[in-house]
């Protein structure tokens, strides 16, 4: 019963696969909505497929196909990969309600198709890898995976920057398979098996090894620093709604395979497993939020958010194995428990603003959002529902955000119980940048509200921006709702699934707060008269928004108190009109942030690639002869060679 | 929820309500004295907000629901974030109240939409107001959770509730003497998160230095009566944090009728004492350049990374 409707859920998520044809119908409206349905509804029977999992702790076994014999493609849905089933479904059912009103703006009814299509398939692949029962089934899905975004990312490939984000994208995600294929090696060397299951591993190298190759595979593919660089490129350029199933899920399923190889695949590691996660983990968080505050694109600005919040869950991960080292489980399990709630959450509130994001672009058609403003207005319904996101992501009482982030920092309270002093000053630095961490999102989303919804309006098309469609406000709507919900009732939901976090009853707390605000704006609801006026701006006469505060001048403090990582190059060119300089003329100024990541790392490593592909390039670029004396050469090698292996 | 609980909530919410313009009507007399002047007298922000309440709330035609909303909901955060701070007793154990990080954030909530506020009237000032103070905030915060965290070395609990506990029990110090260095540390915090010199000036509505005032200057009437309400409290909490850490002798070890009444009395001494030496530390110093405002929490922040470095090397 429970396996039928698991395959039935399957087969709705493929089903859309075939939305290409709906090209053949004169108008295929009907038919997209009918395909979009069928996704929804699969996405509703895996979210209870995942909570029966969930709830009772039954494993699902679900036989696919057999590429080989030995090589299955069976599912294994278990407890933590029902919790990951469970993030997917739910942000996809939201994504599938979105995109019916989303999809319809495209302007060929072939791309509409197409994005549907595609969509599932990028769905269905997720899930895929994360109910995998062995390695093989594991990187068939993670490639199906990759393949689908890398066409979902070159989406609008007319767009300028938009192939230049695919190729980033494509090579960075094939090199984290590499590493993939490589973990899977060594574990197949030392086992003989692809089962994603408990290894023995003959010595604590190959442990390691594997713990390496999985966490720099898995670390390429969720944007750590630094191999963060493709993740702001390929996020924004894809469409609105496959960046929110990109940022909201793609990373997450490489978070769940570096969780599920900590867990359940490599044996219980050494300190410095724990080490080298927490420090990469705060490095990406640090940075991603600097590098978003000076961001000025929206869907770019939320990209290095999930750099950010990737950050603050691979911390939460590192602070599980540190704790595990040292025997404290109660603290590691904590920490695990914010690193995997932190998960879900990121999902919740990245997808939330993402999707409420796209809703801005349509309407304003810019995603710079110093021309931007005064949206509140004109778009209530997607400025209410992307503050609550904004609120979220912030980690503010009593969202969700703030449940998760607290669970670390409490985690991180705990620092006293270790043994070694040098690891409680590590902790104890994490601890402090961590902490810069969540005030820097605050200040950043400060910024993005405030400058694109509030205000006067920067420029004619946000003066003339309409509110999004029905579907475009009810598919964000589910996901601001759970972000609501899941920190209210987080305490609750923690005593129902039987873990003791000491996590404040957010509902007490969010309950007086309203009674205290309905208090207060009862008892003062007569008092003094009310006026609206125009703002105060001096006495001159209204300036509209060129008086207003912008972007750039928002962020522009603490990109001073950070120059050390921006490293701003300011040039000031001014002309006079006359000798001393005293009459000043006309001038220009302009400050540059350095890419350090691109300028030092990517773009030499580029540079040397392409000199090794020149040298190859040389050796193939010849004639006939040549080309018969390379397999002369080759054969008489292998010969060689072969004499040695037998 | 028990009775003992509902007495806390009712005492600790009325107290610090009725108190905390009191302790800002003390530091604007102390530095009058200071500055040789005679000074409003002591009860005039109660006036000041009286007159408020009866004069027109004017809100600007740009502004949006968050203006409306925000002086409400920094009054409530600020209500329920004082549960997390006890005052004159402790309530026993609570799920909900006494945690450091959620007090902070609480905090952290108001800031958040004041900030807004200050960008929705699409104003230069208030712009302005908005990106210095969460930019000072945002580098504020490693200080403010670094200094719990020094706590929670010492007293092993994050617990607000519990640190109290452990203090009000000892004597003068007697918990450990790294707790003066801690001190230290934490008055920087009250003076920043105040909006007092060096940090910010309180008095000036001068676009140079103005951080916090630039944010709530489009707000008027009974909106900025409840905005000023809002932040006499804070000052209050922060106050009365650095009370029962510090200094806690007087506090009530017992919810009986005397105690309780005798930690009144000795919160009331205590507090005017330190609102007094926040007035005499902010006449002493002069306003710091916007860029030179890290340096002054990197005082604070030096004094806290040496009291870990004791605890952690012990």
């Amino acid at each position: 019963m429970i396996a039928t409707l698991a395959y039935l859920a399957l087969g709705l998520l493929l089903l859309p696969a075939l939305a290409p044809l709906l090209a053949f119908l004169k108008d295929g409206r009907a038919g997209r909505k009918a395909f979009l349905t069928a996704i929804g509804i699969a996405a509703l029977l895996l979210t209870a497929l995942a909570a029966y999992v969930l709830y009772t702790g039954t494993q699902l076994l679900l036989p696919l196909y057999d590429l080989a014999p030995g090589l299955g493609l069976t599912l294994l849905v278990d407890r933590l990969s029902a919790f990951f089933i469970l993030i997917i479904a739910v942000v996809a059912f939201a994504v599938a309600i979105y995109s019916a009103g989303y999809v319809e703006h495209l302007k060929s009814p072939v791309r509409k198709n197409l994005l549907i299509a595609l969509m599932s398939i990028f769905v269905l692949s997720m899930v895929l890898v994360i109910s995998a029962k062995g390695m093989v089934g594991f990187l068939f899905s993670w490639e199906l995976m990759s393949l689908a975004s890398f066409l979902l990312v070159n989406f609008e490939y007319e767009k300028k920057g938009t192939r230049k984000a695919g190729l980033y994208y494509l090579a960075m995600t094939q090199l984290s398979t590499v590493f993939l294929i490589a973990a899977t090696g060594v574990i197949y060397a030392q086992t003989g098996s692809f089962d994603l299951q408990r290894v023995a591993f003959s010595s604590p190298f190959w442990a390691s090894l594997a713990f390496l190759f999985a966490f720099l595979g898995f670390g390429i593919k969720a944007g750590i620093v630094p191999f963060h660089k493709w993740l702001p490129y390929a996020h924004p350029a894809a469409p609105s709604n496959i960046s929110a199933l990109m940022s909201g899920l793609m990373i997450k399923v490489a978070i769940y395979g570096l969780v599920r190889f900590l867990l359940t695949v490599l044996p219980p590691g050494p300190v410095w497993w724990g080490i080298l996660l927490l420090t990469a983990g705060t490095v990406s968080a640090i940075l991603g939020v600097i590098y978003a505050l000076k961001e000025h694109d929206l869907k770019r600005l939320l990209a290095y958010h999930s750099i950010e919040n990737i950050g603050i869950i691979v911390m939460g991960l590192g602070l599980f194995e540190i704790f595990s080292a040292a025997g404290l489980h109660a603290v590691a399990l904590l920490a695990l428990g914010g690193a995997l709630f932190h998960t879900l959450n990121h999902a919740l509130f990245k997808s939330l603003l993402f999707l409420t994001s796209g809703s801005v672009l349509n309407a304003t058609k810019t995603m710079n959002i110093e021309r931007m403003g005064g949206l509140s207005a004109r778009m209530p319904g997607t400025a209410a529902l992307f503050l609550i996101g904004a609120v979220s992501i912030s980690a503010l009482p009593p969202f969700n955000g703030f449940v998760s982030e607290l669970m670390l920092f409490e985690a991180f309270f705990q620092a006293y119980l270790l043994a070694s002093p040098y690891l409680q000053m590590l902790l104890v630095i994490a601890f402090s940048v961590f902490a810069l961490t969540s005030a820097l999102a605050a200040a950043c989303f400060v910024k993005a509200y405030g400058v694109v919804f509030l205000g006067v309006p920067r420029s004619k098309e946000a003066k003339e921006a309409k509110e999004a469609p029905r579907s475009m406000l009810a598919g964000p709507a589910v996901l601001a709702a759970l972000c609501i919900v899941l920190g209210l009732f987080s305490f609750q939901l923690f005593a129902i699934a039987g873990f003791s976090f000491p996590v404040p009853d957010l509902l007490v707390v969010g309950l007086l707060l309203l009674a205290v605000y309905a208090l207060t704006a009862f008892a003062l609801r007569n008092v003094g008269k009310r006026r609206t006026c125009e703002t105060w701006s001096c006495g001159y006469p209204s300036a509209g928004s060129v008086a207003e505060y912008t972007a750039s001048g928002f962020s522009e403090p603490i990109i001073r108190i950070f120059d050390a990582i921006f490293l701003p190059k300011l040039t000031v060119e001014r002309e006079y009109h006359d000798g001393q300089k005293a009459l000043f003329k006309r001038g220009t100024a302009e400050m540059r942030l350095m890419r350090f990541f691109e300028e030092y790392l990517y773009d030499p490593v580029a540079r040397a690639v392409e000199k090794a592909a020149a040298f190859v390039a040389r050796l193939q670029d010849v004639d006939l002869d040549l080309y018969v004396a390379y397999i002369f050469v080759s054969a008489l090698l292998l010969i060689i060679v072969a004499r040695f292996l037998i | 929820m028990n009775w003992l609980f509902a007495l806390y909530f009712v005492l600790n919410t009325a107290v610090a309500v009725a108190l905390a313009p009191l302790l800002m009507g003390v530091v604007k007399k102390v530095k009058a004295w200071a500055q040789g002047r005679r000074g409003q007298p002591l009860l005039q922000p109660y006036y000041n907000l009286a007159k408020l309440l009866r004069k027109e709330t004017v809100v600007s035609s740009n502004a949006s629901w968050v203006t409306r909303a925000t002086p409400y909901l920094s009054i409530s955060v600020l209500i329920v974030a004082t549960l997390s701070v006890p005052l004159l007793f402790l309530p026993g154990k609570t799920s909900a109240f006494g945690n450091v990080i959620l007090f902070f954030y609480l905090l952290a909530l108001a800031n958040f939409f004041m900030a807004l506020t200050g960008l929705d009237g699409g104003s230069t000032f208030g712009g302005m107001g908005s990106s210095r103070e969460m930019s000072l905030s945002a580098i504020l915060e490693p200080l403010v959770l670094l200094t719990f965290l020094t706590l929670a070395f010492v007293f092993k609990t994050f617990d607000i509730f519990g640190i109290v506990g452990t203090t009000s029990q000892a004597g003068i110090f007697s918990v450990d003497p790294v707790l003066i260095l801690l001190g230290a540390a934490f008055f920087v915090i009250i003076v920043a998160e105040t909006a007092r010199l060096p940090v910010d000036n309180p008095e000036t509505h001068l676009e140079l230095t103005m951080v916090h005032e630039a944010m709530v200057l489009e707000h008027s009437g009974k909106h900025l009566a409840l905005m000023e309400t809002a932040h006499a409290i804070k000052q209050l909490l922060l106050m009365a944090l650095f009370i029962n850490i510090f200094l806690p002798f007087g506090f009530a070890t017992q919810p009986t009728a005397a105690s309780v009444a005798l930690s009144l009395l000795s919160f009331l001494a205590k507090s005017i004492i330190l609102a007094a030496a926040i007035g005499l530390f902010e006449s002493s110093v002069a306003k710091l350049r916007l860029y030179r405002v890290p340096g002054f929490y990197a005082v604070g922040t030096f004094l806290v990374v040496l009291t870990i470095i004791l605890e952690v090397f012990r």
